[in-house]
């Protein structure tokens, strides 16, 4: 029998091994791989998913499949790593945590408002050395002059770019609307005659939220930072404008020109799939868009469609956003360095960017490609981006614009959703990212040599295996080397992370490790801020929740596979595989699933399923409370199993006679359950409910895939805001107060836990 | 044998079986639609041109197959390191009697309700200065301390369990200590290690805060890192990201259905028996 289970493990595991590795013999283009194998020069470099041969729509993937297998071809000294990295803020923290630790990649994609962090440290190196100054004439000026140090190296290279435009079906829209009044009154009118979305946009917990209404706020005049990066947009005159533009977006929902779904929309593509559904008449969206529309429309349908300028506040100025990913290079050694800058010159060639840029649906920022492909002169949309290009604004390249759009992200979902008013949402989110900037640009501690106080977890470590080493008494030297790896690593990874974790607790640390001071304010800050209180909210109710229902439902199915057991019932094992089988899907999975489920606009499965029976639609996602009882659905459907196997055991045990006595005296249903079977399984009823409790109060990954912790911060627990805070934020020291709160709770638990397991085991623990 | 209830016991059990599947019922419909069919509307479930282009795109285009082989790897050889670890462990804490025996057992299993992902801060700090960021043998390493004390305590289990006179009969013949464990323990103890083994191994696959920690690049990702990857970019096509799921799933479902009774056993051993 055990041969049986080594024999199936190993054939399972050696067939997803060879699946997994198959024939990748002599390609020059893989997955992983740029080049030969064994090429002399080694780079690694860090993509974008969308900017490569990886992208999961094909004719991108095409295009960078024929460039990167020409380039291999024509320089077989270099072989490429390839990473595609996460889009946005968790690329940002890994390079920066890469750089703490100094594992940068050769080269790699960046947001341009990200290259002063990098440069600050000296990590990017300057590409005019192998660009020469002829081609660099050929970019777009902004490219180069942001990418520019004050001697006039240049430090990047633009992608392409972008810009936010509104798009609207003019069959439905004769004339696009200039301001917000206009639109509003359009998109009221059609939602209401049509039963379709007169009007959407992202207002989803996600930066594209704030980045996609910023021109609705720069058009006042408005502006987030002034000169010196300090934010502004709280302050008179800017606060009344922002406060205009969260207004507008309430006002949007309110009058049902737009519908709630907005809340949940984080992602472009649910724009364009509910035009391609001809579920909308006009949305917010980016210029590549128009390349999803023209593949998922019909030649007829898509004619339907234009673009024009985003809607302005009355007397507001057209503008729009640009966002623009650059290739960096981090190679110091001047052959990788060289190697890495003519790789970035090649795919950025008036040829190979010119076909990139057909596929993505990008504006190119080299001016020859407009010459030389036809395509960028003489597409209509094209000619229209080009000049809507030509008002774009930039995101403030500014240390504070991620934690500030952090802040208007929760700001914009509050107030849309009307759970703040505009006034109160703009205060708040100024008031945090002030407290952000002043944190940020406080002159940083002096190093200080040695820190004893570091050294203090390591002797706890120490002190705590020498003493457990003690404990095994006479025959210590007999016994421990049995003992030792796990003690070893137990020290390693609990006692000393513990002990780590409260002295962290009582720094500023930074996760990439600038210089730290011990200070309370990390505690003091966790302990007085309200939106933390708001996360423990979020979290008891999660929990709890979760907790009841997993109980009950487990409870049930257990009862149910006990009964059908005892008459014997055929089927059982396969209901019983069915209800585990939900429990082996690994938790991110579980979240992608829901998110799958769950999705809001007409080809969600869940609202089909419930408009059948006259039900619906449900803003799942989008709508706080709803949201948070969908996370809790979800985790129930994923958590049951595990409270089902373990009351089924304790079931599992008591005697037959029981139930014959039982079946005697005529106990059934509620009765027979409170007086019989639940005082019989009440030991594993209680390490049951504290199991779980640890486990759910200790999750975020079903979470982080379904909703983000969002909208604004509905669902945002506190294992996921403590995780946002060390590898998002990288404030190690916050995280760590934060960490400290769990562990309290987790450590009181699990004392309850032993405690009913020492009560049911009298003899273990002698 | 009973009839009374036996019509709604079958009729629960089905109701709770179609509950728990057909979520993975509709991710198996959306993996075999393409283009437009994936945003119909009304949305079908049984798709009308079923196709296997979004497995041959998972398979061929992205990095889920080197995610795979990536899980395989490190849930293979973490589960090896905590079972060599665990078994002398436990061995000695089942058979012998010294002082400290019952504060060392309840300390297990105290760390064993510890959660790791409070730790994440510190434990990535270890790894750091350990220069193990970005590996698998860091990953493997953190993995095994984590699994450590639940494994000790399923082994124990079933060291409990073994009879006391074989031992005795053992060092009778001179046996040493390890010779118990290696020529009379090992042998029975087959159950228990598939079952702590198979237990393992699942909590390998799964695990998602640590790899998304302490790995950085793409070719050490494991799959629920990737496939979170994978969904988080500025577009997402859900049909692919289903397929791939679904390509991801299928080894622990197919592990799981083959096994689950050394699963639920290692389970309720871990959990109930301490």
């Amino acid at each position: 029998m055990t041969r049986n289970v080594a024999l199936t493990g190993a054939a399972l595991l050696g067939a997803w091994l060879a699946l997994a590795s198959r024939a990748e013999a002599e390609d020059l283009l893989t997955p992983v791989r740029i080049g030969p194998s064994d090429a002399p020069i080694h780079l690694s470099m860090w993509a974008q998913p969308d900017y490569c041969h990886l992208a999961s729509r094909q004719p991108i993937a095409d295009a960078f499949d024929h460039v990167f297998r020409e380039w291999a071809h024509d320089r077989p000294d270099v072989r490429i790593d390839v990473s595609v990295m996460p889009a946005l803020e968790m690329h940002k923290a890994k390079l920066l945590l890469a750089a703490a630790n100094g594992r940068m990649p050769d080269v790699a994609s960046i947001v341009s408002y990200w290259l002063p962090l990098f440069m600050a440290g000296g990590h990017v190196q300057a590409l005019d050395e192998n660009w020469p100054a002829g081609d660099r004439a050929d970019f777009i000026p902004f490219t180069i002059d942001t990418l520019s140090d004050a001697k006039g190296h240049v430090y990047g290279m633009w992608h392409g770019t972008d810009v936010r435009v509104l798009y609207y079906r003019h069959d439905l829209v004769p004339t696009p609307p200039r301001t917000w009044t206009e639109l509003i009154d359009t998109a009221t009118r059609i939602s209401k005659e049509r039963g379709m979305s007169g009007y959407l946009f992202n207002a989803g917990r996600w930066e594209a939220a704030v980045f996609d209404h910023l021109p609705m706020f720069w058009g006042q005049g408005g502006e987030l930072v002034d000169t010196s990066g300090r934010p502004t947009f709280g302050e008179a005159p800017h606060r009344q404008r922002m406060v205009k533009v969260l207004n507008f977006l309430h006002e949007t929902v309110r009058s049902g020109a737009s519908p709630r779904a907005v809340l949940a929309s984080n992602d472009y593509r649910q724009l364009s799939s509910a035009a391609i559904a001809g579920d909308v008449a006009m949305f917010l969206g980016g210029n590549w868009q128009v390349t999803e529309l023209r593949q998922g429309l019909s030649a007829e349908q898509f004619a339907l469609w234009d673009i024009a300028p985003i809607p302005q506040a009355e007397g507001g100025r057209p503008t729009t956003g640009s966002g623009g990913w650059v290739w960096v290079v981090f190679a110091k050694d001047p052959v990788k360095r060289k190697a890495a800058t003519e790789f970035i010159r090649y795919v950025e060639s008036t040829r190979n960017v010119g076909r990139i840029m057909q596929a993505t649906g990008n504006l190119p920022v080299r001016r020859s490609v407009y010459r030389e492909f036809a395509f960028f002169r003489e597409d209509p949309f094209l000619r229209k981006f080009g000049q809507i290009v030509e008002t774009a604004r930039a995101r403030p390249a500014v240390a504070v614009y991620p934690f500030l759009s952090e802040q208007l992200q929760i700001a914009i979902g509050a107030a849309v959703d009307g759970r703040k008013t505009p006034e109160d949402a703009v205060d708040d989110a100024f008031r945090a990212a002030s407290t952000r900037y002043a944190e940020l640009s406080k002159p940083a501690p002096p190093r200080s040599g040695a820190d004893p106080i570091a050294a203090l977890p390591w002797l706890v470590a120490a002190v705590l295996l020498v003493i457990s080493l003690r404990a095994l008494g006479p025959a210590r030297n007999a016994l421990a080397p049995w003992l030792l790896p796990a003690l070893l690593l137990v020290a390693l990874f609990f006692a000393y992370p513990i002990t780590e974790l409260l002295r962290l607790a009582f720094t500023d640390l930074t996760t990439h490790g600038a210089p730290y001071r011990y200070t309370p304010d990390s505690l003091k800050s966790v302990a007085l801020d309200p939106e933390f209180r708001g996360m423990l909210g979020v979290t008891a109710v999660f929990v709890s929740a979760c907790v009841i229902l997993q109980m009950a439902v487990g409870l049930g199915l257990a009862l149910l596979l006990d009964g059908a057991r005892r008459r014997g019932m055929r089927g059982t094992l396969l209901a019983r595989t069915t209800v585990v089988a939900a429990w082996v899907v690994p938790g991110v999975l579980v979240g992608v699933l829901w998110r799958i489920l769950l999705v809001e606009n007409r080809s969600g499965i869940l609202n089909y399923a419930l408009s059948l029976f006259g039900l619906g639609p449900f803003p799942f996602l989008s709508s706080s409370g709803v949201a948070l009882a969908a996370a809790i659905v979800a985790n129930v459907w994923w958590g049951s199993a595990f409270s089902m196997i373990l009351q089924y055991a304790g079931l599992l045990r008591i005697p037959d006679e029981l139930h014959e006595a039982a079946d005697l005296e005529g106990l059934f249903g509620w009765r027979r359950l409170r007086l019989v079977t639940l005082p019989q399984i009440a030991p594993f009823l209680g390490l049951n409910l504290a199991l779980i409790t640890i486990a759910t109060l200790n999750t975020f990954d079903l979470i982080l895939p379904l909703t983000g912790g969002g909208p604004a911060r509905a669902t945002e627990v506190v294992a996921l805001a403590m995780y946002r805070a060390a590898f998002y934020n990288l404030e190690a020291g916050r995280a760590s107060a934060i960490a400290t709160v769990m562990l309290t709770i987790n450590l009181a638990l699990a004392f309850v836990a032993l405690r009913i397991w020492r009560r049911s085991n009298p003899d273990a623990a002698q | 044998m009973r009839t009374r209830g036996h019509f709604r016991f079958g009729f629960g059990l089905a109701l709770a079986a179609a509950a728990f599947v057909s979520p993975l019922l509709w991710l198996l419909s959306l993996s075999l639609k393409t283009g437009p069919a994936v945003y119909e509307y009304p949305p079908r479930i049984v798709p009308a041109a079923p196709s296997l282009a979004n497995y041959a795109f998972v398979l061929a285009k992205t990095q889920v197959p080197y995610y795979l082989a990536n899980s395989a790897k490190v849930a293979a050889l973490a589960t090896l390191l905590t079972l060599a670890i665990a078994l002398p462990a436990a061995f000695v804490l089942s058979r012998e009697r010294f002082p400290g025996r019952g504060s060392l057992i309840q300390a297990l299993m105290l760390v064993q309700l510890v959660s790791p992902l409070i730790l994440l801060v510190p434990i990535y700090g270890v790894v750091s200065a350990l220069g193990l960021l970005d590996s698998h043998a860091g990953l493997i390493l953190v993995y095994a301390s984590v699994q450590l004390p639940l494994t000790v305590s399923v082994l124990r289990t079933f060291c409990d369990a073994m009879p006391r006179e074989l031992f005795e009969a053992a060092s009778l013949d001179g046996a040493t200590r390890f010779g118990m464990l290696w020529r009379v323990a090992l042998p029975l103890l087959g159950p228990g290690l598939g079952s702590a083994a198979i237990f393992n191994l699942a909590a390998y696959w799964a695990e998602f805060s640590l790899s998304l920690v302490l790995l950085d690049s793409q070719e050490y990702f494991t799959v629920p890192v990737g496939l979170f990857n994978l969904q988080s970019g500025y577009e997402t096509e859900w049909q692919i990201v289903a397929a791939a799921a679904l390509i991801a799933l299928a080894p622990v479902l197919a592990a799981f259905v083959a096994l689950q009774r050394y699963f639920v056993a290692g389970l309720t051993a871990g959990a109930v028996k301490g």
